[in-house]
């Protein structure tokens, strides 16, 4: 139990990082920063917590992503700014960057040997599937308040 | 209302869908927000169209139609501009700003960036709690940190002269994998793959696939395929400069 709380402390610290730091090359207000790094965190730690209960990584990311989605409508109705400037930063260190590094990687071996081998096209495949559901996940999870809640009506 | 005053609201309409679109909002929001400008100032439609690099705007009061294009030049991704063009809808359709302040406030945005003394060590730290977050031991970290360190400076030294941008994730790339291999070479850590795993996160194209996805989703499909094919194609061409870098280092085959 104390082992799991401090992995989630730890990975709730690491996620914030790259979250503020993308916002700043997205150029977002700096006043908005913080909110960027809250939901980074609780966006990437619930995806940790389900991961630990041996959930797929595909419907984590899903419920991460809403998440951060319905956490970002709550700071965009308080500062009148549009939730995607908060939430992209946000998701950041969920997008699958290992996944799409080992499918590309794989990719260009494939394509520098003059056969093909079964071992880099089971590598292709399985990575690049992950790769698309994950991000597929993150943006339709992002879009879900939108898409059940804020049907006809804009966001603020 | 008089036609030539038609003319300045649809200019300023356009012009701020132009913004918008130029400093990469997504195709639902740029619709919203001309839709909603347009209306407080007045008019009693705006129909939009909007393309991969170019916009139509229609404009209707008392039925006399106006239509203009414009033609869009990306500029990268700056939410300040964003949030300030929101704010300029809000405010006008709550009645305190009216044509005159519209004006104004468009015509006074600059954008702004912050500047690379905090952008870069960012930057690093960002990609060393990757690294960090993958496995990685401590020397794997730091070399991640002074790889990404690297690689953004290199990045924002090639924007500042307006290359092409694939020739500069190709550039970025390469140096940043370069200064990785170091943790091979050297045989500093126990993880040498993840610092070059975890330093070319930064060219993700996180904002334009999540854009291409969530426009595709909401029914801009043609925009949303465009920006899909401008991620990949960045992708690829820092896939190209990874490549010749760990060609070099002799990592491959």
């Amino acid at each position: 139990m104390m082992d799991l709380l401090l992995k989630l402390l730890n990975d709730a610290a690491f996620s914030a990082v790259p979250a503020v730091g993308f916002a700043m090359v997205f150029n977002v207000p700096r006043r908005f920063l913080p909110y960027c790094a809250l939901a980074g965190a609780l966006g990437h730690s619930l995806r940790t917590l389900l991961l630990h209960f041996g959930m797929p990584i595909e419907w984590c990311t899903f419920a991460a992503a809403a998440l951060v989605g319905v956490l970002t409508i709550g700071f965009a109705k308080k500062h009148l700014a549009p939730p995607l400037m908060y939430a992209v930063a946000a998701i950041i260190p969920m997008i699958p960057g290992t996944y799409a590094y080992n499918t590309v990687i794989a990719l260009v071996q494939l394509s520098a040997q003059s056969e093909v081998s079964p071992e880099l096209t089971a590598e292709v495949i399985s990575n690049g599937l992950k790769t698309i559901f994950i991000l597929g996940a993150l943006s339709v999870g992002l879009a879900m308040p939108s898409l059940l809640y804020f049907r006809t009506r804009p966001v603020i | 209302m008089y036609a030539d005053t038609q003319n300045d609201i649809t200019r300023q309409v356009v012009r701020v869908a132009q913004l918008l679109l130029a400093y990469g909002a997504e195709s639902e929001l740029v619709e919203e927000i001309s839709q909603r400008l347009g209306q407080a100032l007045g008019l009693a439609s705006v129909e939009i169209s909007i393309s991969s690099n170019s916009l139509v705007l229609t404009s209707l009061v008392h039925g006399r139609c106006i239509t203009t294009t414009r033609r869009i030049r990306e500029h990268g991704i700056n939410m300040t501009i964003i949030c300030e063009l929101q704010r300029i809808c809000l405010l006008t359709e709550k009645g305190i700003y009216g044509l005159n302040e519209v004006r104004k406030r468009v015509s006074r945005i600059q954008p702004k960036s912050y500047p690379r003394r905090y952008l870069v060590p960012m930057i690093g730290l960002s990609c060393g709690s990757f690294c960090h977050l993958f496995g990685g031991d401590t020397m794997a970290v730091l070399i991640t940190i002074f790889a990404s360190s690297v690689g953004m400076s290199v990045r924002l030294a090639i924007a500042k002269h307006h290359f092409n941008l694939l020739v500069n994730f190709a550039v970025t790339a390469f140096i940043t994998t370069l200064v990785a291999q170091m943790g091979y070479h050297l045989q500093l850590t126990d993880t040498p793959m993840l610092p070059m795993a975890a330093s070319v996160l930064m060219l993700v194209p996180g904002f334009p696939m999540i854009n291409a996805i969530s426009d595709m989703v909401k029914g801009h499909l043609n925009v949303g395929i465009s920006r899909w094919g401008h991620a990949t194609l960045l992708t690829v061409s820092s896939v190209i400069g990874i490549t010749i870098a760990m060609q070099l280092g002799g990592l491959f085959l």
